[in-house]
């Protein structure tokens, strides 16, 4: 038992989920964040991604490595027209509608998730669609990994920490936590806020839509897979603290290791009690999220 | 003058309505009219992408039938087309929609839903409006506590029957041990259930015995401890999602066990192109079906199923929704669409199928055994039990 709990196999397959559940979370946390909207169609944007790679694959034989960045600029460039065909109008309206934007912002991609999944269920069928690329397993020490899963790890550990760079060092990265953190003083100090939300959504979108080409590598899916992805997404901007990208990257990982760790602890049927326990724990202990500076008690 | 046209004017009416009753009433007219047939299907939500195996046989079907000029009613050829209805992955939506089909649409038939809680939940519906149904996509212990009357159930998947007789087959290969792991959805729990005292009752050895949720995304600590335990045989009550990432991350962590049992999702064409074509062979799985020589049309379903679709027949789901069919179709031939007489047929007579003969002893298929299939060389064959085996049993080498 403690064997297995020390070796890397599974500090291996936690690595592989809370990369995952990090850049999922990513995107939905770089829009909550600077616009207060909750994309409710994020996991729908996975599907897509998924399903994008699926056909690169299938019809023309690309490699879901060299699709990913083609998918991720297409994923950008839907994220910049939505926004501008969409949510720009909507949060351009005011302060007055500020309690509003939230609310009818869950409707409106309560109904994108809808359409996309529907449009998606009847373009592609709802079969299982599913492929198998670098399935070949990798040794490295006592790890055993399967070259696809260790794809994925890179990829999105590396987009992760690229964001992460991005918004820590460069210029518009700070623009972009200024609008997270104080809204209207970004506004008085120049910050083009409206160039700050469309690359978020552009950036939200992307890394959806990378995430989705990354997930269609290790498991199957179909229209209606995207879900299950949104929520994983909400729990980790819950658990991090809404609107903070970097705690949204941390609360990914400890995820990924209370999935894998937890359930070598325990038993795999606790898998969700523990997710849910830890999650409901962390909102009643730290209400601002794990990472926040900002305890209750001061 | 008056007089002659208004009675030029009854005759002309009268002549009118004798060629509309008269047309009517003909069974020409009525071989004209399409023979419209009822189901609900989970099209969109959460069981969508289990169905299409169950409607692309529908749809073969439908278009073979109409292409050799329609199902016979009682002799008479008669068109078919289909009134489908979505239930968005809800057995209540089903119910709902059954009734609407049986009362509003008045369709001449019913096919069935998609899988075993929508069956459990429009038997009322059914018995109520005494409709008649052969049902499918249906496997559990509890299929038995409806009530008989209208609507049987041709799989021979059922838990209890694959608990005795995976202990069966795992005895005629040597196998000692054992680990099990199962999904707690209520099917694999099922035979969880059902198989495990039989194994202890052969004297088999469960070294390891674990459950797991449906949503499971990792399953490398459960495989970690299934390879430490070293046995015989890897029992895996999977569901179709879990089971390409049971087979992926057992591939990974080479557990490289001889004796490769997933209970469900192997039989669909997906998962071969999930895990790749080496890692799928070897994999055994319940199914009851495969093409085979004495069963008359299987291979010209498989075929034709391939062509059309581009992949595999789901060597359960599509092979059990072409039973039906054809039982229905038998029925309906020999006695039109009298509901009772109907009901009669299917409940006394025996069928042949693409799975051999069927007949019914209640609710359940008395004839078919329980089964299982392996991928041989990108096939599924049939090796177990002997009596109705494609191909020959053998230990999966590696992933």
């Amino acid at each position: 038992m403690i064997d297995t709990l020390l070796s890397g196999q599974l500090l291996f397959a936690a690595l592989v989920t809370g990369s995952l559940y990090a850049l999922t979370a990513l995107g939905l946390n770089l829009v909550y964040g600077t616009m207060r909207v909750l994309n409710v169609a994020h996991g729908d944007l996975v599907m897509v991604g998924a399903y994008a790679a699926f056909w690169a694959f299938t019809l023309w034989g690309l490699s879901p490595l060299v699709a990913a960045p083609v998918v991720a600029a297409i994923g950008a460039a839907l994220g910049y027209a939505v926004y501008r065909g969409i949510f720009q109008r909507l949060l351009a309206a005011g302060a007055s509608h500020a309690g509003r934007i939230e609310g009818n912002s869950l409707l409106l991609f309560f109904g994108l998730s809808i359409l996309v999944q529907n449009i998606a269920a009847l373009a592609f069928t709802p079969n299982n669609r599913a492929y198998s690329y670098l399935g070949e397993v990798v040794r490295i020490g006592n790890v055993s990994m399967t070259g696809n899963r260790l794809a994925a790890l890179a990829i999105a550990g590396a987009t992760c920490i690229a964001v992460a760079l991005f918004l820590r060092r460069s210029v518009a990265g700070l623009a972009m936590r200024a609008v997270i953190e104080r809204r209207e003083a970004a506004y008085i100090v120049g910050v083009d806020v409206d160039r700050v939300q469309w690359a978020s959504f552009a950036i939200g979108f992307a890394s959806a839509a990378l995430a989705g080409v990354l997930l269609s590598m290790l498991e199957q899916f179909s229209p209606f897979s995207g879900f299950p992805f949104t929520i994983a997404g909400f729990i980790v901007i819950i658990l991090g603290g809404l609107g903070n990208v970097m705690a949204g990257l941390l609360a990914a990982l400890l995820l990924g290791v209370i999935e894998t760790y937890g359930v070598a602890l325990t038993s795999a049927n606790l898998r969700s009690v523990l997710l849910y326990g830890c999650f409901v724990g962390a909102l009643l202990l730290f209400p601002n999220g794990l990472f926040s500076r900002r305890r209750v008690w001061g | 003058m008056k007089h002659s046209t208004l009675r030029r004017r009854l005759l002309v009416s009268g002549a009118f309505a004798l060629a509309v009753t008269g047309s009517a009433g003909g069974a020409w007219a009525q071989a004209d009219k399409p023979l419209r047939l009822g189901f609900s299907m989970a099209r969109t939500g959460m069981l969508a992408n289990a169905t299409p195996s169950q409607l692309n046989t529908y749809e073969l079907w439908k278009e073979q039938v109409n292409a050799r000029g329609g199902m016979s009613v009682g002799g008479v050829k008669r068109k078919v087309e289909f009134v489908i209805y979505d239930d968005q992955s809800k057995p209540d939506q089903a119910v709902r929609i059954y009734e609407k089909l049986i009362t509003d649409d008045k369709v001449d038939l019913l096919l069935a839903p998609w899988g075993t809680p929508f069956h459990i939940a429009i038997a009322p519906v059914l018995e109520k409006f005494k409709f008649p149904l052969v049902g499918n996509t249906a496997a559990s212990v509890s299929l038995r506590q409806v009530k008989p009357g209208y609507i049987w159930f041709p799989t021979s998947a059922i838990p209890d029957r694959i608990g005795v007789e995976l202990t069966a087959f795992l005895k005629t290969q040597n196998v000692k041990s054992v680990v099990v792991l199962a999904n707690i959805l209520p099917f694999t729990k099922e035979i969880k259930n059902h198989l495990e005292p039989e194994l202890k009752k052969a004297g088999i050895d469960i070294k390891l015995s674990s459950e797991y949720p449906p949503d499971i995304k990792d399953m490398t600590a459960l495989l970690t401890q299934a390879k430490q335990a070293n046995v015989d045989a890897v029992l895996a009550l999977a569901y179709p999602s879990d089971s390409v990432l049971y087979a992926k991350q057992a591939k990974e962590l080479g557990l490289n066990v001889p004796f490769q049992f997933v209970a469900i999702g192997p039989s669909d064409a997906f998962f071969p192109k999930a895990v790749g074509p080496t890692a799928a062979e070897g994999v055994l799985t319940v199914a009851h079906w495969s093409p085979r020589p004495d069963w008359a049309g299987s291979q010209a379903f498989y075929d034709t199923y391939v062509k059309k679709y581009g992949e595999d027949p789901d060597f359960l789901n599509s092979a059990l929704a072409w039973m039906s069919l054809q039982i229905l179709e038998t029925a309906v031939a020999k006695d039109g669409l009298d509901k009772e007489k109907i009901r009669n047929t299917i409940s006394k007579t025996t069928f042949d199928t693409i799975n051999g003969q069927v007949r019914f002893d209640g609710v359940q298929n008395a004839i078919t055994p329980t089964a299982f299939v392996q991928y041989q060389k990108g096939k599924l064959q049939i090796v177990w039990p002997p009596s109705i085996a494609t191909g020959k049993y053998e230990p999966k080498k590696s992933w």
